[in-house]
């Protein structure tokens, strides 16, 4: 809410600073968004007398003029015809800035020009503000006025407007009135409150215009009160230049005084052409579906039965809350009018105005909340206005349809509650004194404050919010600064991590450990993505929640894998060459159950591996690290058909028959879907399953006591087979002995071996629990091992 | 003979001085002491002398012995020494060459670091961490907050929605909802997690952004105890020295609500271009949990009393590790992540 300084000054003395009034404010809850200067985009210009004037010798239409700028002298060359030896005349002396526009020493057809001269539209002033300020050329200035001043002074356009956040619970503060009732007690001061005089007015009304109001729910008050014999023109130079100060543009005087009403108490009113309100009946009613009115921006507004219309017995002359209808708009030809000042509901304007995409400075207002008597203050103050300005001749009497209450409510307040809430220890006469300032009556007897809230308060509840309503008040006045700053006492507290927090840390940890980079991607994705993953028909990954509003296409699923982030971000570092290919991210997948109900979510760990070091075998590496520094044992590696993998190279990781996750070599397909060159390792794994896994406090195991013997073999297999299946035989042989720690060290292909057929050189250990191997028994074992591989199929290698 | 031994004496000092490697010595020690060695030709000589010549004798060989030996010694040391201090001149290394780390060590997203900071400042003061869903009813998001379907101030959060009852959670506000309808008081909980708002993005705006909700119930809690709690957690995220001011501000779901700034990071106070030239920068929103919603869970508000805080992580680690732009966080650019 833009407050201008000299505006404040109506009603307080600013008797601090610039930045002592912001810093005050900002402690009242009023943070300052920007200061602006009246003339905001004019620096530097000055003003000078013209001393003489010559014909340029080079060009016809110039003419050279000397100018008195008071400390200096000044060149100034000039195509204008209105000026004249003696003229006082804005000067954009070099240096000067206007708009955009940089002033500097120019040098025209072989003369020097030390600047220009400056019209009053560079000003923004009509004639009403300044005599002469709209003629064809240059300003010129009072005759009195000083040389080399600044213009804005000049000119009295020298104001400073502050532009104050109002939060969403005081829509009263949307208005100077309410603004300033703020300002004057951030300044210690009380407010000269103005007092609008009810003008009696002539005849009645109620005889020119009668009101029904069909949707009481909907629009709670409506008043209106007339003016005849208008003579329409512009406003006064006070109130064109305010509501400049205030963003707005001067049309008429009747549209000014509405709108000046509008800044000034908050509340929207309007202004119909009485002459065109079709027998002087005005209906506020539910529209018609499809009903259509043609609004004052002569845009033509399809209605709803939800939204509410100002209509006459004809049909719409009004959008309620919006913007008025063309056909009653005020024009020049207007010679008795109509006030409006109503009060509507909300969130119907809010309805209103999204659906028709048209959002008004009135519909702003009814939306963030207006209330009823302020209704009938706006409506009195129009007409003050149009007594003041001469505008026209008041007609006596109020129309009024009211469903609302209008009688300030009082509550009563638990002073020791709003003690107990602020840590302060205030007597309720003090609060009385503190809500005083902001105008909030209010009287203590004992541990009650008895408060009477004012119409404007609408934001102050009567019920069980009432004492932290009232607390938030005396708080904000004594200072929120004013409070020291205590740690909380009472029962001890064990602060902790719960397991899965703990768990989640680790994962990330160990990982860490493992080389990844910690990757945080969006969660959301698109159905093209999820496509090019190929998830088979029963994958749960295909039933992504859909957004109601997403951003586009592309962003309008929650994922249900990590995959299509990770891959981004993963063709994100290969373009850019960052030289890393390791990454892991730990994050939220969900999956739609349908219905009401909430989806289910669930957190994985995704892997994404890539570059020359990389290869399916560093991924299932760290995936076999995570699950040991868990304490998940057994994990078998079963190969799948996941078909966003390559075929042969992708599998589950296993653990008791459950799948915790699956890993695998990103298929050349989803490749050219990222458009990003291979290869790309993936993995994701259920963190669940790994907490549900997870040995916190493994058992002590005791160490072998006696020797250990390592025995290798080298074995012939069918090339398909895996090296699991032929250590699985090894380590359940039927043997007397222990077999343990099988593991693969070497694989040789070639034509010793033969085609299609591969050889596998695996390691193991033999022990027995109580006593040393004999070499009889070790020998023993050996050849049974042996027997057995052949019997399965697996000769040693000759 | 005693001649014998002083030409033996000086030849071998002669020998030694002029000794050039330390196989030198082997053949010294063959010439001295070997089977055909002078002192052992001496030696064998003796049977020749009588008792006394005999003893004499042996007692002046046995000390030359002893005397070359130890000198022998002394200049073996003094070659190994240099041949170790060669060594050690060929062997030295250029210190300054990078180092082989046993495996490269990843790094952690700068936003779980600020996210442990934070939580490990309030588990420290008897927090507890408890988490909701990312995909939220409305009413725990909005409604339950004393946010009913009308409100002016759903406006302030554009949501993304499911349905017209599930949605996006704008806030980690809706755990606390969760928390009351699953905790009895008193309690107190931080409350981590990702929310969403419709926000294009932009430097400073993410549709997707971590918040940490703190909350806690008890009889007897006050303004002065949230200002106390968010003073001590600021200045063990930022250090001693960082300055805050609580200001007033709304929250439908707070009364009295407050918004917490603290003195600049970057300019400690002085104004720039990060503050605005304010000095200051506002860090989290913050309040007294309003009456509603406490009642709107089963409590009554007049024995219970509650207060919550709301801080951004992806903005407290853009102010700590001074990010200009919040997309960089989740870009996931190795360049950029391997810096924290």
């Amino acid at each position: 809410m833009r407050l201008p300084k000299s505006w404040l000054q109506d009603y307080v003395d600013f008797n601090v600073t610039d930045e002592e009034f912001i810093e005050r404010m900002m402690w009242r809850g009023f943070e300052l968004e920007g200061v602006e200067k009246e003339l905001k985009d004019v620096s530097g210009v000055i003003t000078g007398k013209i001393l003489s004037m010559e014909k340029h010798p080079n060009a016809d239409k110039l003419t050279v003029c000397q100018v008195d700028l008071g400390d200096k002298r000044a060149q100034i060359l000039t195509n204008a015809k209105n000026v004249f030896v003696g003229a006082i005349v804005p000067v954009a002396y070099a240096g000067a800035r206007i708009g955009n526009h940089d002033f500097t020493v120019a040098s025209i057809r072989g003369v020097e020009s030390q600047g220009m001269f400056c019209s009053g539209q560079e000003f923004n002033l009509s004639d009403v503000e300044y005599p002469g300020a709209e003629v064809d050329g240059i300003l010129i200035l009072r005759e009195n006025t000083p040389l080399g001043i600044p213009i804005e002074k000049a000119i009295d356009r020298d104001d400073v407007i502050f532009d104050f956040s109002v939060l969403p619970n005081r829509p009263d503060c949307n208005s100077v009135i309410g603004l300033v009732r703020e300002a004057a007690a951030a300044l210690g001061q009380k407010m000269k409150t103005p007092i609008i005089p009810h003008i009696e007015g002539e005849g009645d009304v109620n005889d020119l215009v009668k009101v029904t109001v069909e949707n009481g729910d909907l629009c709670p008050r409506y008043t209106g009160r007339a003016a005849t014999d208008l003579k329409i023109g512009p406003s006064p130079a006070w109130m064109q230049r305010r509501l400049k100060e205030m963003g707005m543009r001067p049309i008429s005087n009747i549209v000014d005084i509405t709108n000046y009403v509008l800044v000034e108490y908050g509340h929207p009113t309007h202004a119909f052409d009485l002459a065109c309100i079709r027998d002087g009946h005005i209906i506020v009613r539910n529209a018609e579906e499809g009903e259509k009115v043609v609004t004052l921006d002569k845009k033509e507004r399809v209605m709803d039965k939800d939204m509410l219309l100002i209509s006459d017995p004809q049909g719409g002359v009004g959008v309620a809350g919006v913007m008025g209808g063309l056909n009653s708009e005020i024009t020049e030809n207007t010679k008795a009018v109509f006030f409006e000042s109503a009060a509507f509901k909300a969130s119907n304007i809010r309805h209103t105005a999204r659906k028709l995409k048209h959002m008004t400075d009135a519909a702003a207002r009814f939306i963030k909340g207006v209330e009823p008597v302020n209704a009938q203050l706006a409506l009195e103050r129009c007409i003050e206005l149009v007594s003041e300005l001469h505008a026209g001749k008041i007609v006596g009497g109020t129309v009024d349809v009211c469903a609302a209450d209008l009688k300030d409510r009082e509550i009563d307040v638990d002073v020791s509650h709003v003690n107990r809430i602020l840590n302060t220890n205030l007597s309720g006469e003090r609060m009385a004194e503190l809500l005083a300032t902001i105008e909030v009556p209010a009287k203590a007897s004992g541990n009650d404050l008895h408060v009477i809230v004012p119409h404007f308060r609408t934001d102050i509840e009567s019920g069980i919010e009432a004492d932290a309503d009232i607390a938030e008040e005396v708080g904000r006045i004594y200072g929120f600064d004013n409070i020291p700053a205590v740690l909380m006492n009472g029962d001890t507290f064990q602060g902790s991590l719960a397991r899965e927090f703990q768990a989640e840390d680790k994962v990330k940890d160990v990982l860490v450990a493992c080389g990844c980079l910690e990757m945080y991607n969006y969660n959301f994705t698109g159905p093209a993505a999820l496509k090019a993953l190929s998830f088979a028909a029963d994958d749960e990954r295909n039933r992504a929640v859909k957004l109601l509003n997403p951003f586009g296409e592309d962003q309008s699923l929650m994922r249900t894998t990590l995959y299509m982030g990770m891959l981004d971000s993963a063709a994100r570092n290969i373009r850019r060459k960052t030289g890393y290919g390791r990454f892991m991210e730990v994050g939220n997948v969900h999956f739609d159950l349908g219905g009401d109900l909430l989806p289910r979510e669930e957190k994985r760990i995704g892997l994404v591996f890539f570059g020359e070091q990389e290869s399916f075998y560093t991924l299932k590496g760290v995936i076999e690290t995570v699950l040991d520094r868990f304490g998940v044992k057994g994990a078998r590696y079963v190969k799948n058909d996941i078909a966003c993998f390559q075929p042969g190279r992708r599998a589950d990781v296993v653990v008791n028959g459950r799948k915790l996750g699956e890993l695998g070599q990103v298929h050349p397909d989803v490749l050219s879907a990222w458009d990003v060159p291979g290869p790309i390792y993936m993995a994701e794994l259920s963190f669940r399953d790994i907490l549900d896994l997870s040995v916190d406090t493994p058992a002590f195991q005791p160490l072998p006591r006696f020797p250990v013997v390592s025995r290798d073999l080298a074995i012939v297999v069918p090339e398909d087979s895996e090296s699991a299946h032929w250590i699985e035989i090894i380590e359940n042989a039927p043997v007397d002995v222990i077999v343990e720690k099988g593991r693969l060290f070497d694989v040789f292909r070639g034509p010793a071996v033969g085609l299609g057929k591969k050889s596998l050189a695996i390691t193991f250990n033999l022990r027995a629990e109580d006593h040393t191997l004999t070499d009889e028994e070790i020998k023993k074992a050996f050849e049974t091992i042996i027997r057995v591989l052949a019997e399965n199929g697996a000769p040693l290698r000759q | 003979m005693e001649n014998d031994l002083i030409r033996i004496r000086e030849e071998a000092q002669k020998k030694l001085a002029a000794m050039r490697e330390e196989c030198d010595l082997v053949a010294l020690q063959q010439q001295l002491f070997g089977k055909a060695g002078e002192l052992t030709g001496i030696l064998r000589t003796m049977g020749k002398l009588s008792k006394e010549e005999r003893a004499q004798l042996g007692a002046s060989v046995n000390k030359l012995k002893q005397e070359l030996e130890a000198a022998m010694e002394e200049r073996r040391a003094e070659f190994r020494k240099k041949a170790q201090e060669l060594r050690f001149q060929q062997e030295a290394l250029d210190v300054t060459e990078a180092g082989v780390s046993p495996v490269a060590m990843g790094h952690l997203h700068p936003m779980t670091k600020t996210y442990r900071t934070i939580r490990d400042a309030l588990v420290g003061m008897g927090f507890q961490v408890f988490d909701g869903p990312e995909i939220e009813l409305d009413d725990n998001n909005f409604t339950l907050l004393n946010l009913p379907l009308d409100h002016p101030a759903r406006d302030m959060q554009d949501t993304f929605y499911i349905n017209d009852k599930v949605l996006l959670r704008t806030h980690t506000s809706p755990c606390e909802i969760r928390a009351l309808q699953t905790f009895k008081p008193p309690f107190r909980f931080l409350m981590p997690g990702r929310v969403f708002r419709v926000d294009e993005v932009d430097a400073s705006h993410s549709p997707v952004f971590m918040q940490i909700e703190g909350f806690v119930v008890d009889r007897n809690l006050n303004l002065a105890n949230l200002k106390g709690t968010l003073d001590a957690f600021i200045h063990a995220v930022f250090g001693e020295n960082v300055k805050t001011r609580l200001r007033p501000s709304y929250f439908p779901f707070t009364e009295p609500s407050a918004e917490l700034d603290m003195s600049c990071t970057i300019c400690g106070g002085k104004g720039c271009r990060v503050c605005k030239g304010t000095g200051w920068i506002e860090i989290l929103g913050c309040g007294m949990t309003n009456p509603h919603e406490l009642e709107n869970c089963g409590l009554d508000p007049k024995e219970w009393s509650a207060f919550a805080f709301g801080v951004g992580v992806d903005r407290v680690t853009s102010l700590k590790y001074g990010i200009s732009d919040i997309r960089y966080e989740y870009e996931n650019d190795a360049r950029f992540l391997t810096q924290f």
